[in-house]
C-alpha cells in the first residue's frame, strides 16, 4: 500500500510468544492492514499420535501447550479412559484436579508475568514468574518434572502424591493468594498507565466471539458464560464450589482480570480439594499396550487457554487410527486479522499477549 | 432432540441418525452436495463449528464436522464421506467463520478442495510442501528428504 | 575553579609557559577519568536498586558488590563483532560518538558538588546544558534513518516526536528558574538559594521538570522510542559492541545530570547546615536519583499518542502557568 511500511514481526520476535508471525501494514505509527502466520512450530503431532502405543503419546501431550502441560495430560488420559471403557479410582480424580488446578495457575501467572512485560513492566514479569516457582517446586516434588512432568497414566497417574505435600501446597497457595490480592493490584490494576494502556484495547464483541469460535478466558472476558468445568462437569469439578469470573468490556484488561481472578477460583478449588481428598489406591491397573475397538470418542475439557478437544478414532488397534487436537488458541489467533486494524503498533502486541497463545498447540 | 427431528424430517432418507446420547449426537449425511443446505439447518440451534476432523479410510475420506453452542456443551458430529475420485466438497466458511483456517488446515494436510473457500491456502506447512503428510499413503520420499534437508524416518 | 588550584599548583615547579600546558593535560586526563566514573557508578547503582525491586541479586561477582560489573560488560562490549549491514556509515557511526561527547560535555559544564568545581566554566551554564540535552531528537533521528530498519525508523520518528512535545515544557521551566534567580549560571542559581529553596516557591515546575527531564533522556516510563519489547530497542536495534556501549554510558550520565540539575535548581544545590556543602549535594542528588530511577521498575509504557497528548496538554500549560506566576511574582 501507498506510503506504509511493512513491518514483518516474527517469527522471532520478543513478543510473539514463541513463532507467531504478524505482518502488519504501517502508516505513521497505525496499522492498517494486519495478517497472521502461523505453522512454524508444526511438528505433526497428529501424525506421530498414529505411529505410537496409547501409553506412549503422553510425551508429545506435554509438548503441545507447553505452559499448561498437565491439562493436555489429563485430557488425553481421559479421551483414553473414555474409549477403553477405564474406570479410575477417586482418589485419582482428586489427585487430576489438583493437579489440573495447579497448572492452570501456572499458566496464568506466566500470562501475567508477559503481558505486563508486553506493556514494559519488567518486575511484574519476575514477580510473577518467582510466585510460578513456588509451584514448579511443588510439581517437581510429585512428578520429577517441571515444564513437562509426564505425571498422568492410563487409568491414573505414575505415583501417588508424596507424604506432607498438602501442607506445601496449601502454604504455597495462601502466598499466591496474598500477592495476588495486593502485590498485582498494587502493581497492575491500579496502575494508572498499565489502565491506560489496556481499557479499551482491542474489543472483542459477544458477536466476534461466536463467529470466530472463541472459548476460554478470552470469551469469558466478552460476556459469555460458558465454561465446560461448570456445564458439563468432569473430574471432580462437580463436587466442589466456585464460580466463574465473568467480565462484560471484552477489551485487553477485562481478559486480564478475568484470569486473575480465575487464579483466585483455582486456590478455592484445590483448597477444597485437598479437604475432601480420600485415600484409597491412586490408579487402576491398566496394561501398557491396550486395544481399543473400532469407535469414535470426543473429549473436551478446559484447559488454561480454553476448550482443548480431541477427537479419536480407533480401529481395534493398539494404536490411535486418527487423533485431531481442537486447541483453542488456533481459533483465538484467527481473529487477531480483524482485531489488528486501525490501532497503534503498539497497541498490537498487547491485543497479541491478552490472547496468550502458545504456539506450541497452536501450531501441533 | 428437537434439532435432530426438524433435521431429519428435512432431509428424509439422506440423514442418517447414528447415536443421539444426552449432548452428544452423530449424524451422516449420504449425499455431500447437501453439505451447505444442511449447514444453513444446524446453523440454527449450533453456533461454532467446534472442529473439522478428517478421517482418511482410502479411498474415502470421512469428514467429521463437529459443531457446539454457547448456550450448552452439546456436540453435533456430521460425518460426510467423499471419494478421492471427486476429492471436493462445499466450503461452509460463509455459515460458520469459525470454519476458514480448519479448512485450510483440512486442505493442509489431506488436500481435500473446498470450494467457494475465500483463501483457500495452506496454513501449517510451507507453500511448495510436496504432499499432504496426515493421509495414510504419504511417504517420505526423496522430494520430502531434498525440501527438509534431513534423513526422516516415520 | 579547578584549573586555577591544578594550575597554581603545577606553575611552583615549572616555569610558565610550559606549566599552563602541564596543567592543561592534567585537567584533560581528570575529566576523562571522573565523567568516565560517574556514569560506571550510576549505572552499578541502578542495576542493584532494579535488582532489589524485582527480588534478585543484581551485580555481585565483579568486584565487591559487583561494583566492577559495568567496567566488564564495557570491555566485553569493545569485543563484540560489527554485524549490521546496508547502513549508511556516516550517520550510523557519527551518531554514538556525537551522543556521548553531547552528555559528556554536560559533566564537564556542570559543577560537580561545589562551587568552582566544573571543569569549564561558563556564565550561562544552565542554557548551555539545556542544548546539549536538545540536540538529541536530531541525532536519534539521524541513528534511526541510517540504520536501514523499519523498527529503528519507527522508534526513530517516535523519539524525534516525543523529544520535540517535551522540550518546551523544560525550557520555559529552566526559564522560570532563571527568572526567579536572575541569572543562567547554575552557581549563582545556587548562591541565591542560601536563604531559602525554590522548591517552597515552584514545587509544581519541580515535578513538570522532572517529567520533562525523564522524557528528554528516554528513561522509563518514556522509553517509548526504544520499547524493547515492541520495536525491541527501537533506533538502537542495530547498534552492538561500543556503539551501544556508547549509548548505554551516555544514558547513565543523562540521568546524573538531571538528578543534579534537580538538587541544584530546586534543592538548593550544596547549601545546608552543619555539614560541609558537598555530603548535602551528594546526600540530595542521590535522593532525587532514587526517585528518578524508580518509575522504570514499577510503571509500565505509556502509547506514543497518549505520551504526547500528556505533553502537550498538561505538562506545557502547567509550565506556561507557573512562568506567568513568576513574572508576577517578580514584578509585585
Amino acid at each position: 500500500m501507498e506510503n506504509s511500511i511493512r513491518l514483518n514481526i516474527g517469527p522471532v520476535h520478543p513478543a510473539m510468544h514463541g513463532v507467531l508471525k504478524l505482518i502488519l501494514d504501517v502508516k505513521g505509527d497505525t496499522v492498517i492492514k494486519a495478517q497472521t502466520e502461523i505453522g512454524f512450530l508444526h511438528r505433526a503431532s497428529e501424525k506421530i499420535a498414529e505411529m505410537r502405543y496409547f501409553s506412549n503419546y503422553y510425551p508429545i501431550m506435554d509438548k503441545l501447550d507447553y505452559v499448561s502441560a498437565l491439562n493436555m495430560e489429563i485430557l488425553y488420559a481421559s479421551v483414553v479412559e473414555k474409549a477403553a471403557n477405564i474406570e479410575i479410582p477417586v482418589r485419582a480424580v482428586y489427585i487430576r484436579t489438583i493437579m489440573a488446578e495447579i497448572q492452570r495457575i501456572m499458566s496464568h501467572l506466566v500470562f501475567i508475568g508477559s503481558f505486563g512485560e508486553d506493556i514494559g513492566n519488567m518486575t511484574g514479569f519476575i514477580w510473577a514468574l518467582r510466585e510460578r516457582e513456588l509451584l514448579m517446586t511443588i510439581v517437581e516434588k510429585i512428578s520429577g518434572g517441571r515444564l513437562a512432568p509426564m505425571y498422568i497414566c492410563n487409568g491414573g497417574m505414575f505415583y501417588d502424591l508424596p507424604q506432607g505435600i498438602e501442607d506445601d501446597i496449601l502454604k504455597a497457595m495462601s502466598t499466591i493468594e496474598n500477592k495476588v490480592n495486593h502485590e498485582y493490584n498494587a502493581m497492575f490494576t491500579k496502575n494508572q498507565i498499565f489502565l491506560s494502556r489496556t481499557k479499551g484495547v482491542g474489543i472483542l464483541t459477544k458477536d466476534m466471539v461466536k463467529k470466530y469460535g472463541i472459548t476460554g478466558p478470552i470469551a469469558r472476558a466478552s460476556g459469555i458464560n460458558r465454561d465446560l468445568r461448570k456445564i458439563s462437569p468432569y473430574l471432580a469439578y462437580d463436587k466442589v464450589d466456585f464460580e466463574i469470573p465473568i467480565e462484560n468490556e471484552g477489551d485487553t484488561y477485562s481478559r486480564f482480570v478475568v484470569r486473575t481472578r480465575e487464579i483466585l477460583e483455582s486456590i478455592k478449588i484445590i483448597r477444597q480439594c485437598i479437604k475432601d481428598l480420600p485415600s484409597g489406591p491412586y490408579k487402576t491397573a491398566v496394561p501398557w499396550i491396550i486395544r481399543i475397538p473400532k469407535k469414535d470418542t470426543f473429549v473436551k475439557q478446559e484447559s488454561s487457554r480454553g476448550e482443548m478437544g480431541i477427537f479419536l478414532v480407533t480401529d481395534g488397534g493398539d494404536k490411535p487410527y486418527r487423533l485431531k487436537l481442537r486447541s483453542p488458541t488456533f481459533f483465538a489467533i484467527h481473529a487477531l486479522e480483524e482485531l489488528l486494524v486501525n490501532i497503534k503498533v503498539a497497541d498490537a502486541f498487547v491485543i497479541v499477549a491478552s490472547m496468550d497463545p502458545v504456539m506450541g498447540e497452536v501450531d501441533r | 432432540m428437537v434439532t435432530l427431528d426438524k433435521l431429519k424430517s428435512g432431509f428424509k432418507g439422506d440423514l442418517e441418525v447414528l447415536n443421539s446420547e444426552q449432548g452428544l449426537s452423530v449424524i451422516r449425511i449420504k449425499n455431500k452436495k447437501l453439505i451447505k443446505k444442511l449447514a444453513w439447518q444446524i446453523k440454527e440451534e449450533f453456533d461454532i463449528l467446534y472442529s473439522l476432523a478428517v478421517v482418511d479410510y482410502s479411498p474415502d475420506f470421512e469428514l467429521n464436522y463437529i459443531f457446539s453452542n454457547y448456550k450448552n456443551a452439546d456436540i453435533l458430529v456430521l460425518k460426510v464421506n467423499i471419494t478421492e475420485k471427486d476429492f471436493a466438497i462445499d466450503s461452509i466458511t460463509d455459515i460458520f467463520s469459525s470454519a476458514n483456517w480448519e479448512e485450510r488446515e483440512a486442505y493442509d494436510l489431506f488436500g481435500i478442495k473446498f470450494n467457494g473457500h475465500p483463501d483457500l491456502r495452506r496454513i501449517l506447512l510451507p507453500e511448495d510442501w510436496p504432499g499432504h503428510p496426515l493421509r495414510k499413503d504419504f511417504k517420505v520420499d526423496d522430494e520430502v528428504r531434498n525440501w527438509t534437508g534431513l534423513d526422516l524416518k516415520f | 575553579m579547578i584549573f586555577n588550584y591544578v594550575y597554581s599548583i603545577v606553575s611552583a615547579f615549572v616555569f610558565s609557559p610550559l606549566s599552563y600546558i602541564i596543567s592543561f593535560i592534567i585537567i584533560a586526563i581528570l575529566a576523562v577519568i571522573v565523567t568516565a566514573l560517574i556514569p560506571v557508578f550510576i549505572g552499578w547503582v541502578d542495576r542493584k536498586y532494579a535488582a532489589r525491586i524485582e527480588s534478585r541479586y543484581g551485580p555481585v561477582y565483579v568486584g565487591p558488590f559487583g561494583l566492577l560489573q559495568n567496567f566488564a560488560d564495557l570491555t566485553k562490549m569493545l569485543g563484540k563483532r560489527f554485524i549490521a549491514t546496508n547502513i549508511d556509515w556516516l550517520s550510523f557511526n557519527f551518531t554514538p560518538i556525537a551522543l556521548a561527547t553531547v552528555s559528556f560535555a554536560m559533566l564537564l559544564i556542570i559543577p560537580l558538588g561545589g562551587p568552582g568545581l566544573e571543569f569549564i566554566s561558563i556564565p550561562y551554564s544552565l542554557l548551555f546544558i539545556y542544548t546539549l540535552l536538545a540536540i538529541s531528537p536530531l541525532l536519534i533521528l539521524v541513528a534511526g534513518w541510517g540504520e536501514n530498519n523499519k523498527y529503528a525508523l519507527i522508534g526513530g520518528f517516535r523519539g524525534a516526536a516525543q523529544i520535540i512535545s517535551y522540550e518546551l515544557a523544560l525550557i520555559v521551566v529552566l526559564s522560570s528558574v532563571a527568572l526567579l534567580s536572575g541569572s543562567y549560571s547554575i552557581t549563582s542559581i545556587v548562591s541565591n538559594q542560601s536563604s531559602i529553596w525554590y522548591i517552597a516557591y515552584l514545587p509544581v515546575t519541580m515535578v513538570v521538570f522532572i517529567i520533562a527531564g525523564l522524557a528528554i533522556i528516554e528513561r522509563e516510563p518514556f522509553d517509548v522510542p526504544e520499547a524493547s519489547q515492541e520495536l525491541q530497542a527501537g533506533w538502537k536495534v542495530e547498534y552492538s559492541g561500543i556503539r551501544y556501549g556508547f549509548f548505554l554510558i551516555g544514558d547513565y550520565v543523562r540521568v546524573t545530570v538531571i538528578a543534579m540539575l534537580v538538587t541544584y535548581l530546586f534543592l538548593g544545590g550544596w547549601n545546608g547546615p552543619v555539614i560541609s556543602g558537598i555530603f548535602w549535594f551528594i546526600i540530595k542528588t542521590a535522593i532525587v536519583l532514587m526517585i528518578i530511577l524508580t518509575p522504570r521498575w514499577v510503571l509500565g509504557r505509556p502509547r506514543i499518542d497518549q505520551l504526547i497528548k500528556f505533553g502537550w496538554n498538561w505538562l506545557l500549560p502547567l509550565a506556561v502557568l507557573n512562568l506567568i506566576l513568576v513574572e508576577l511574582f517578580m514584578v509585585l
